[in-house]
């Protein structure tokens, strides 16, 4: 069983690609974020607004993608963005509790 | 997942499967029941009611069963199955249960009646009930309630009982009761047949377990004697009283049993039949027959224990019967042991007393026969001066001998006088050159004769020395007829010098010498050296003996210098001055050479030498050694010749006196002055004095005078001499108290004639008072005399035997100089004072007192005392008796000292207390600075116990540590005298045992006192492993206690302690409990029941019990309590018991709780602030019984810490309760960042007083919430719920926000880690997560049992963020890597 993890592609009002993922984020089920992520060319705006956990296999495949990618993040995922050095590569769109990007 | 397999057997199958999914074994049991065939019918008809009761009953793990409709059909838990229903699984599911249970429907039946007919609750405590579930009936105990069941219209339909098997405890606890008992007598000292007839009643009183007992012990031929009977009626024929050695068809197996081999005997025929049935209603069919081992030896008997027929001879069973055995043989070892150390001793005592009593006897024996022989022998010889030679050679023969055997009487008498103390010395000062060559003198001619040189070289020396001037003789005259014994050729030699401070005095010859190998036994007594060269094979072995004593008295020395072939020298060095005498023995003036003893020694000696051809024909003996008489006295005469005494200080008038006196026949005594003379009267008063007037020191009329004053003396006669001439002189003695006058120059006949008169008229006058004298004298018993101001003015020979002190010192004044010093033994004064005032004030009595020897041992002495009045001066007087009681009073000392010791250990209960104890016994009997006692348990330095409690082993000086060590060498309970103490070896139960009694000072250490010690050693040692004994019992009873205690597996969260009373005290009715109720809830428990010991034990147990079985039926604490209120009333000691008891929901810490009477739980939240758990308070149980109990809430904070305990951790003396739980609030409060079970150490040890609890303590803590702990396989699908699981309790903990997620990244990583790295190679292993919640920290570990491997460069990104990312997230990560995994063990603070 593996954790419970949607990720529904898209695309912004711009036109840039847009992954939404809800869920949890885990090396249980980075297989299914990378292939997503592989599914996308291009600059792709990652959502992480309502995954309520990633963590350090999750950020792996991210740093794999950093040189296109943005991302939009809850407050809970703000200091392991943070720590682990991604948001000096990366765009980070911090998200309220509920709202919008900020 | 097994249930889906049951899907095959069609619908009605799968309904039934709903019915009984919770519980997969008893429930797929359950579906196979043909339940159309009851009826309940199919399951899928039953009601909701039926289908919930039967589902609640599965599920829980508690032991239940129930009964549903009119036949009352059968369901059962697994938990019932387990403990109750044995082979009757799964037989009775779906059967009525008057079928299931019909053994037991009688007890049970009326009870589900009334539940059914009432609808009211049943409840029974510790029920007996027969039950046959192992084909057999069997005795079992059961605690159970039946609750009405209702159907779906609420009609009672059925009923549940929750049932708690008690079987174990009830049983358990008889048989401990009935070994406690066992052990339980407080006597340490008993005979064989007290300790069987208390095991006799012991045993009697648990006639369940044992129906009936028999003791048989083996006499010597191996026949069994029946020395004990317990519930077995006299003369029944399978307890014949004698059952012969090996006799194939006894009753019982002697013969396997005298091998130790333990036989269990079928009970069947012959002479079982009619056996007493004990408690049960029919007779046992089994006995188990136990040898009654005894260490090292053959057994010494057997013991028969019949055997409960309703119960199996399990583990516990047999056990059982081999402690009870046990004890008997231990009691019976004890009690023979005791037995014949107790005869032993006595016999050793009795030896020495009959030992010194029988020398004194004889040689008093032989002297009275020897005077009767000697007194004739002496007068035949001068009458038969002119007879036949053959006569007269014969007549010299037995004068020789006479001599001779006199001698050795004398010597013997010698010897029994040291021995028993009484040797009376009186040492004067004496120039000890001068005696010595003068007693050396009277070997001369004997030594000339045997042809040896003999040089006597003895110049004056410049100091006296104080010497016995008889012993001394003795000494000389064995040293010079030892060294002419031995001494063929060459010389014998006598010199005196003085040399460092002391008189030597050396007696050397050239004679055959002592081989070296006997040197060491030269000086012992009776000893003798085999086959040597001498001029005489006579001889006792008693002479260098005698002479090592002789001069001990003087407190001088003597060695031997031996040359095998060339000679020996004895060295004897006396020392100068009078300290080392006793004190009083020293006479201050040169008394009268003492009458000499050398003659019988010239005598013997001379028999050896050859004498001109036949030393037979030689007419006297005395030929050549005329010195050896004493001036002027003639050989012994007839008893009648009468006594003068001559004082003048004129050497040729006293020597004309003397001789004229003795050519008439007197005995005539000279002294130089009145001084001297008064002296000799007060030792022997003479028939008459004649004295001179005019004298230097003391003159005639003053000697008169003195004498005359003295009642003693008074009535001795006088006669003055004197130059001065005239009427006036003549008065003026005869004024004095003179008897007759005569003025020198006087002639011959006309002084005779005076004295003859005198003599003869003094005779007449004082024949009563010589009657008087000579039968005071014959009294046994010591006689005295004392004046009104309590002087001693008149004593006898007795009084004289036994306290050392003579006539010569007469009067003695009090203070007397036998009374104890007033110095070194205040008490032993202070009893004779006391005895003193009485002898004054009293016209009559008697006393026991202790007294001084002249020589300084002491005596006990029983004085009878009366007034009488003087005839003759009108004065009061008072006349006593007394006798030397000092065996009996040691005796009677002996028995008291045991039986304090034995009280002192009767009362100890424990082994270290015994032994302390019974030093103070032994310090207080001998006055001891310190008794100390070293136990050699193996261990690296030996366990010192001292009545100085500091004292420790490494405190001790080396050689006293090195002889405590030597003494193990010893033989046991022989006691060793030192100069300043005793020591003695004995038995603990941990090892050898030395006992040193430290008197402090040079203080003997007497033989009674050595009698003493060996005989409290003994003793001791007994008590001692009477005390291990008791001790073993106590940790055997506190050991049960524990297991009745609490439960066995604590909810997680949860820490409790439970601490006995401190030792002096014992097991108690404390305790606390925790019930998982099946809802999740925990009930938590802690109670105090009223009293100690097993006791009270025994009622928590039942209150415990049913405390427990009402939470599972209604888990509030009111009502639990409640209900506890109308049991308790029931248990005879619950009353009064108080409880605290709640029902906590570990989800939300929501407390319910009501409290009987018991102290407040503590509540210390994680910000620092208490809270005392005080609503819901009533009374103690069974107080009002049907009272409403009220009941408090209250929400334990997350982090916070609960507290519930009983009064024994807060209650001091003199100290409000308040401050007892204030000081536990403090203790708690700061203890809450502390793991739960060490806060609970803490708790227990800051709280404990100085010396330990002395009451019970239980104690129970929890913190909110309980840590998380969970393990699961490492796969990383588990990583979403074990998140899961922790994101909800870290919900527990009131943790902000960022926290959680800090904790949930953190753990999530390590957790990855052991599953990606840990695992690697072998999945499927498992992972631990175990999170805690301290006030203000959380602490995480997560471990697995895997190794991480060295990382891979590629992994190095990704590992390294993981780590990165924990220690980022928490204060504090610590990686653990070793062969049996990694753990990783994490905090963080709580902001």
């Amino acid at each position: 069983m593996t954790t419970p993890l949607t990720l529904t592609p898209g695309r912004r009002p711009d036109g840039t690609a847009l992954l939404t993922a809800v869920g949890e984020i885990d090396m249980s089920n980075i297989g299914s974020l990378t292939r997503a992520l592989d599914d996308t060319s291009g600059p792709v705006v990652l959502d992480l607004t309502a995954v309520e956990y990633l963590d350090s296999a999750g950020l792996n495949v991210l740093f794999a993608h950093a040189d296109r990618l943005e991302l939009v993040a809850p407050p809970v995922l703000a200091s392991v963005l943070t720590i682990s050095g991604l948001t000096e590569l990366v765009t980070v769109h911090h998200v309220g509790p509920d709202g919008p990007p900020a | 997942m097994a249930r889906s397999d049951d899907v095959e057997h069609g619908l009605p199958a799968a309904a039934g499967d709903g019915v009984f999914a919770a519980d997969p074994e008893v429930g797929r049991d359950l579906a196979q029941v043909d339940w159309a065939a009851t009826p309940l019918g199919h399951p899928d008809g039953w009601p909701q009611s039926l289908r919930t009761a039967v589902s609640i009953l599965l599920s829980s793990r508690f032991p239940m069963w129930m009964a549903w409709g009119p036949q009352l059909t059968f369901f059962c838990n697994a938990a019932y199955r387990r403990d109750t229903l044995g082979r009757k699984y799964p037989w009775a599911l779906g059967r009525p249960a008057s079928e299931v249970w019909a053994e037991i429907w009688g007890d049970i039946g009326p009870r589900i009646d009334t539940v059914l007919g009432t609808g009211k609750a049943t409840w029974d405590e510790g029920l007996l009930l027969f039950v046959e579930r192992s084909g057999y009936p069997e005795e079992s105990y059961h605690t159970f309630s039946y609750s009405p069941l209702w159907d779906d219209d609420g009609d009672v339909v059925g009923m549940l009982c929750v049932v708690n098997e008690e079987t174990e405890r009830v049983i358990g606890e008889r048989r401990m009761a009935t070994l406690r008992d066992l052990g339980s007598d407080p006597s340490v000292v008993r005979t064989e047949q007290e300790v069987l007839s208390f095991a006799g009643r012991q045993l009697a009183r648990n006639r369940r377990d044992l129906p009936f007992a028999l003791t048989y012990l083996f006499d010597d031929g191996g026949a069994a004697r029946l020395v004990g009977a317990a519930g077995m009626p006299a003369g029944h024929p399978a307890a014949p009283p004698l059952l012969p050695a090996g006799d194939p068809d006894g009753v019982w197996p002697v013969a396997a049993l005298a091998r130790g081999e333990a036989t269990l005997v079928q009970l069947t025929g012959g002479p079982f039949t009619a056996l007493p049935p004990g408690d049960w209603p029919d007779p046992p069919v089994q006995a188990l027959v136990m040898p009654l081992l005894r260490q090292g030896g053959a057994p010494y008997g057997f013991l028969v224990a019949a055997l409960n027929r309703y119960r199996a001879l399990d583990q516990g069973y047999r056990g059982f019967v081999e402690l009870t055995a046990g004890h008997i043989a231990s009691g019976i070892g004890s009690a023979r042991s005791y037995e014949a150390q107790q005869r032993r001793a006595e016999e050793l005592a009795e030896l020495d007393r009959a030992k010194t009593t029988f020398f004194s006897n004889i040689s008093h024996e032989f002297r009275t026969p020897l005077t009767l022989i000697m007194g004739p022998v002496a007068e035949l010889r001068g009458r038969l001066a002119g007879a036949d030679p053959q006569v007269r050679h014969e007549l010299e023969l037995v004068h020789r001998n006479g001599l001779r055997l006199g001698k050795l009487v004398n010597t013997l008498l010698d010897f029994s006088r040291i021995e028993a103390g009484r040797m009376r010395a009186s040492y004067e000062p004496v120039d000890l050159s001068a005696v010595t060559a003068e007693l050396a003198s009277v070997f001369r001619s004997a030594i000339d004769k045997a042809g040896l040189a003999f040089h006597v070289d003895c110049p004056p020396l410049d100091e006296p020395v104080h010497i016995d001037r008889g012993m001394w003789e003795k000494v000389i005259l064995n040293l010079l007829s030892n060294a002419l014994k031995f001494t063929f050729e060459g010389s014998i030699r006598v010199t005196v010098r003085a040399e460092d401070g002391s008189a030597v005095v050396a007696v050397a010859d050239t004679g055959i010498g002592v081989p070296e190998a006997e040197m060491p036994r030269l000086f012992e007594r009776f000893h003798r050296i085999e086959h040597a060269r001498s001029r005489s094979n006579e001889g006792s072995g008693i002479g260098l003996a005698l002479v090592r004593e002789l001069i001990g008295l003087h407190g001088g020395t003597i060695t031997a210098d031996s040359t095998e072939g060339a000679g020996t020298c004895f060295t004897i060095r006396l020392p100068f001055g009078t300290a080392h005498l006793p004190a009083g023995a020293a006479a201050s003036r040169a008394g009268a050479p003492a009458a000499s003893a050398a003659e019988p020694y010239v005598q013997e000696v001379l028999r050896w030498l050859p004498d001109d051809g036949d030393g037979d024909t030689r007419t006297t003996a005395a030929a050549g050694t005329g010195a050896a008489e004493p001036a002027g006295a003639p050989a012994p005469g007839p008893a009648a010749r009468a006594r003068v005494l001559v004082a003048d200080d004129n050497t040729d008038m006293r020597e004309y006196l003397t001789r004229l006196l003795a050519d008439a026949g007197y005995d005539v005594t000279a002294v130089t002055d009145g001084v001297e003379a008064l002296h000799s009267i007060r030792r022997e008063a003479p028939d008459l004095v004649v004295s001179d007037v005019m004298m230097p020191r003391m003159d005639g009329l003053q000697l008169v005078a003195t004498l005359r004053g003295d009642p003693r003396t008074a009535a001795v006669p006088v006669l003055l001499l004197s130059a001065r001439a005239g009427q006036e002189a003549s008065i003026e003695g005869l004024q004095a108290g003179a008897d007759d006058y005569l003025v020198k120059p006087f002639a011959a006949a006309e002084l005779l004639a005076r004295v003859r008169a005198n003599v003869e008229l003094s005779r007449l006058r004082t024949h009563h008072a010589r009657w008087r004298t000579a039968l005071v004298d014959s009294l046994q018993e010591a006689f005295f005399v004392c004046d009104e101001d309590g002087s001693v003015i008149e004593i006898n020979a007795a009084f004289t035997d036994t306290l050392g002190y003579g006539p010569e010192g007469l009067p003695y004044a009090p203070v007397h100089p036998w009374w104890p010093d007033a110095e070194s033994d205040p008490e032993a004064h202070r009893q004779v004072e006391e005895a003193f005032a009485l002898l004054l004030d009293r016209p009559k009595g008697s006393y026991t007192v202790p007294v001084t020897h002249r020589d300084g041992h002491r005596l006990w002495v029983t004085a009878t005392f009366t007034d009488v009045e003087d005839p003759v001066t009108g004065r009061r007087v008072t006349v006593g008796t007394f006798r030397d009681v000092t065996a009996e009073h040691y005796a009677v000392q002996r028995e008291t000292a045991r039986a304090a010791l034995s009280t002192s250990l009767s009362q100890a209960t424990s082994l270290p207390e015994a032994l302390s104890g019974a030093l103070d016994e032994l310090k207080r009997l001998w006055h001891a600075q310190d008794v100390l006692a070293t136990v050699f348990d193996g261990g690296d330095t030996p366990a010192l116990t001292s009545t100085d409690g500091r004292l420790r082993w490494e405190d001790l000086p080396a050689d006293r540590r090195g002889s405590l060590a030597d003494l193990r060498e010893r033989p046991p309970l022989t006691p060793v005298a030192e100069p300043t103490g005793a020591s003695v070896l004995l038995e603990h139960p941990d090892g050898p045992l030395v006992l040193w009694i430290d008197l402090g000072e040079h203080r003997p250490f007497t033989d009674e006192d050595q009698l003493l010690l060996s005989l409290l050693a003994g003793h001791l040692a007994q008590g001692l492993v009477r005390a291990h004994q008791i001790d073993q019992q106590r940790e055997t009873a506190i050991a049960l206690q524990r297991a009745i205690l609490g439960p066995s597996r604590l909810p997680e969260g949860f820490a409790v302690r439970y601490e006995p009373a401190t030792r002096p005290l014992e097991v108690g009715g404390d305790w606390y409990d925790t019930v998982a109720l099946p809802d999740g809830r925990i009930g938590i428990v802690v109670g105090d029941c009223v009293g100690r010991g097993l006791e009270a034990a025994t009622v928590m147990g039942q209150l415990r019990s049913a405390c427990r079985a009402l939470l599972l039926q209604d888990a509030s604490p009111a009502q639990t309590l409640m209900a506890l209120d109308h049991f308790a009333a029931g248990i005879p000691g619950a009353t009064c018991t108080t409880v605290f008891c709640g029902v906590l929901n570990p989800e939300t810490g929501h407390l319910t709780y009501s409290s009987a009477g018991h102290p407040p739980g503590i509540l210390a939240r994680p910000d620092g602030t208490t809270r005392l758990l005080d609503d819901g308070r009533s009374l103690p149980l069974a107080v009002r019984p049907g009272r409403a109990r009220p009941e408090g809430e209250c929400t334990l904070p997350a982090r916070a810490t609960l507290l519930l305990y009983t009064d024994g951790l807060v209650e001091r003396r003199r100290r409000p309760l308040d401050a007892g739980i204030h000081q536990a609030s403090e203790a708690v409060q700061q203890g809450r960042e502390v793991a739960i079970d060490e806060l609970a150490t803490d708790v227990m040890t800051r709280l404990a007083p100085t010396g330990g609890y002395d009451d019970d303590v239980a104690l129970l803590l929890y913190r909110h919430p309980a840590p998380l702990d969970m393990t699961f396989p490492a796969e990383s699908s588990q990583l979403a719920p074990v998140r899961k699981a922790l994101r909800s309790w870290l919900g527990q903990c009131d943790l902000p926000q960022d926290t959680v997620q800090d904790v949930l990244v953190a753990v999530g990583e390590a957790c990855a880690n052991a599953i990606e790295h840990g695992h690697r190679h072998s999945p499927g292993e498992t992972v631990r997560l175990r999170a805690e919640a301290f006030a203000q920290d959380l602490h995480l570990v997560v471990a697995d049992t895997g190794r991480w491997k060295t990382p891979r460069p590629e992994l190095n990104a990704h590992r390294g963020r993981g780590v990165a990312l924990m220690r980022a997230m928490m204060q504090q990560v610590t990686i653990t890597s070793g062969p049996s995994g990694t753990t990783v063990d994490m905090h963080t603070r709580i902001a």
